[in-house]
């Protein structure tokens, strides 16, 4: 254990150098980005501009530069501020993604309203494949507008099993979504293919690539009932790869077990430790098993866990509710309708103190710590250069404009800052990690969204200003008889 | 003497510590003439820098008048006197004040900054006022790479550069050698005698003080005498 801290603690100054050559990069180039600029501006300043326009675009680069030149006068300093704004950010960043995630997920999406229904009284549910055509008919009634597609629909039979009966451990063992394939791009949420309600058009989160690969899964799968796809992080612990032929004894489905072909992985991500089967394989299974024992398998009546919806408002949410409710065709055993996000929310239930303590107890101590270490930087850096702001009072500069100017080196470290930090735990977490292991409820891992890009520099850019406001403020209160009566 | 660019009149200015007020200068009157160049010498805490200080429009006096040129700058508010010091006053410190992580070339621009002047306007002036204090070849050194006497022929560049009414110099020989000091003097002079600029200059030192037209002497905040030429006048 002794060597593995001194690994780390070995790795750390290598990893703060990692971390400070974009910096370095971004000081670099921004220097001559602003000189290249400055060339431009004194082109400019000859054209036929008004005055006023080419005034200011001739003084803008050479502040700015001023500006950059200015945070590099103690580079230990910049780069401590700038490592410890990293980290910061890089911890509000995934803290951030978990919560925006969860806000998604039980938060109704206008293009995408999806309903659950579950049994009403019994966790796990489970009801009869009898509800499936049932519901489908209730669906048929509803009125054109409100009438989901068959695109619309799917139902989710939960299939675990392991791989060896006689031993059954985490390695060994597999989850399945058992539903009809196509599904799988149209219902199940990341790697479905979206439609907009608006335009009609069709559009993936997917990349290319793994749309593409998940259509051939989907074929497949179709035509092979036996085929199915698992995710990487499973299919690793399983110790399979694709092509693999795997035989599963069920637990919940006791006596029966699936002779499986993999076919393919999920995209990385949130099916990672999942897999996915063809509902009728489970089927014919069931019915195997009647014409074997000759009586039916206990589950036969109980294999429907879920039914998925998506309907176009919650008009129709209301109308179908309202029959599953009070038809006498769902009452053996009664349904409960609920939207998707309500579902999820009551499942996550139990992790709301978690929630709520790193929306209003870390993320803000964590903002915090922020402004005030880099308050701490540009009040010693203001505190070093009083000489220097009241030199600026006596060529003229305005109290504001030496507030910006103080202002202005607080904000671009905070914003290179923030940015190299987003940029980096984007690509670690999503590329590299595969996602940040995190598991809560039944959501694995957590990825960093792309706007993950602006919070960064903004969250910088916001703490810096807060950061820096009071020793801005001081700055450009600098009385300038009493700087130089000191000196003399 | 020709028409005063500076009047001022009963001047007084005084500062408070703890419960007692400090009078610093009182009642003070002084012209100053269009390309003067004038010393005020005094002993330590007779209000030399004040006065500078004052007629720089750094500070606001306790009571009294400043007029520079035709602009009453006693009356005017902090950002009224900044936007004047930019193109009337140039500041030559003792300690030459330079930015550090400046080039030579970028501290003389930075109060052209302020002007609505045009970057190949900007760059012209710069030249010139670099020229002047033959610094051209330096402009890309930053003042740690200058000597002390190259560093204030900088600030004197950075002084000139908007071509103002009035330039102040707080002891600019008190941090050079003689040799140093000799040719800022020299470069005082030529700027009085070459460009008629009006320099205020306070200084310690006598030799210095020679190189002046006329120079003022403070005592416990008024003017006591008066030497022109070395006719020392008393002031009653």
């Amino acid at each position: 254990m002794s060597v593995l801290y001194l690994g780390i603690l070995a790795a750390i100054p290598l990893l703060c150098l990692m971390i400070l050559i974009p910096f370095f990069i971004v000081l670099f180039l921004g220097e001559w980005s602003l000189r290249f600029l400055n060339l431009i501006a004194e082109q400019i300043s000859q054209s036929s501009l008004p005055q006023s326009l080419r005034t200011v675009i001739g003084m803008v680069p050479k502040l700015m530069l001023m500006i950059f030149k200015s945070i590099q006068r103690n580079m230990l300093r910049t780069s401590l501020t700038y490592l410890a704004t990293f980290v910061l950010v890089l911890v509000v960043t995934m803290v951030w993604s978990i919560l925006a995630f969860i806000d998604a997920v039980t938060s109704d999406k206008a293009e995408d309203f999806k309903i659950i229904i579950t049994e009403r009284y019994q966790i796990p549910s489970q009801m009869p494949l009898t509800y499936i055509s049932q519901v489908q008919a209730v669906l048929e009634r509803l009125p054109p507008e409100l009438r989901p597609t068959s695109d619309d629909f799917m139902t989710w039979s939960f299939v675990g099993g392991s791989l060896d009966p006689q031993k059954r451990t985490f390695e060994n063992s597999i989850f399945l979504f058992c539903l009809d394939p196509i599904c799988l791009r149209t219902m199940m949420d990341g790697i479905e293919r979206k439609r907009s309600r608006k335009t009609g058009e069709v559009y993936d989160e997917l990349s290319p690539e793994d749309a593409k690969a998940m259509e051939e899964i989907v074929q497949k799968m179709k035509a092979n009932r036996q085929a199915i796809v698992v995710g990487k992080e499973r299919l690793r612990i399983l110790n399979k790869q694709v092509g693999d032929v795997i035989e599963v004894t069920s637990f919940n489905f006791k006596d029966i077990v699936f002779r499986f072909e993999i076919i393919g992985t999920f995209p990385e991500g949130r099916y990672d430790q999942s897999a996915a089967m063809n509902l009728e394989y489970l089927v014919q299974a069931l019915e195997e098993y009647k014409r074997e024992k000759r009586t039916a398998h206990p589950l036969a009546d109980k294999s429907v866990n879920l039914i998925w919806i998506r309907l176009p408002n919650r008009e129709a949410f209301n109308l179908v509710a309202d029959v599953l409710n009070n038809s006498s065709e769902f009452s053996s055993p009664p349904v409960k309708v609920e939207t998707a996000s309500s579902a999820i929310g009551v499942f996550l239930e139990a992790y709301k103190d978690i929630f709520r303590g790193m929306r209003y107890l870390l993320s803000p101590a964590i903002l915090i710590t922020m402004a005030l270490v880099i308050s701490n930087a540009i009040s010693i850096s203001v505190r070093e250069r009083r000489t220097e702001m009241a030199v600026l009072k006596v060529l003229g500069y305005q109290p504001w404009q030496i507030m910006l100017l103080v202002l202005g080196e607080a904000v671009l470290v905070g914003v290179i800052s923030g940015f190299v930090s987003a940029g980096i735990t984007v690509v670690v977490v999503n590329n590299i990690l595969n996602g940040l292991k995190f598991p809560i409820a039944f959501f694995p891992a957590f990825f960093i969204p792309k706007a993950a890009l602006w919070w960064g520099p903004v969250l910088g850019a916001g703490t810096a200003i807060a950061g820096s406001f009071l020793p801005a403020w001081s700055a450009r209160t600098v009385k300038v008889s009493e700087v130089f009566s000191k000196i003399a | 003497m020709n028409q005063p660019i500076v009047q001022v009149r009963d001047l007084e200015k005084s500062f408070i510590r703890g419960s007692e007020e400090i009078k610093v200068l009182n009642s003070l009157n002084l012209d100053v003439a269009e390309g003067e160049f004038l010393a005020l010498m005094g002993p330590s805490g007779s209000g030399k820098t004040t006065l500078l200080n004052l007629i720089a429009g750094l500070d606001q006096p306790t009571s009294g008048q400043i007029l520079v040129g035709d602009q009453m700058i006693s009356e005017m508010t902090e950002s009224q006197l900044a936007r004047w010091r930019t193109r009337h006053v140039g500041f030559v410190f003792q300690f030459y004040h330079l930015i550090p992580v400046l080039t030579a070339y970028e501290n003389v621009e930075l109060p052209l900054l302020l002007l609505p002047l045009t970057a190949s306007e900007r760059r012209k002036q710069v030249r010139n006022a670099l020229d002047l204090v033959g610094l051209v070849n330096r402009d890309n050194y930053r003042p740690g790479m200058l000597s002390g006497g190259q560093q204030q022929r900088v600030g004197i560049a950075r002084a000139i550069v908007t071509d103002p009414t009035l330039i102040v110099a707080d002891e600019p020989t008190g941090d050079l050698d003689s040799k140093s000091a000799d040719e800022i003097l020299t470069l005082l002079t030529v700027l009085r005698e070459q460009l008629n600029k009006t320099i205020i200059m306070v200084t310690h030192d006598p030799h210095a003080a020679e190189r002046a037209q006329r120079i003022l002497h403070l005592e416990k905040g008024r003017l006591v005498s008066e030497t022109v030429r070395d006719q020392r006048i008393t002031i009653p």
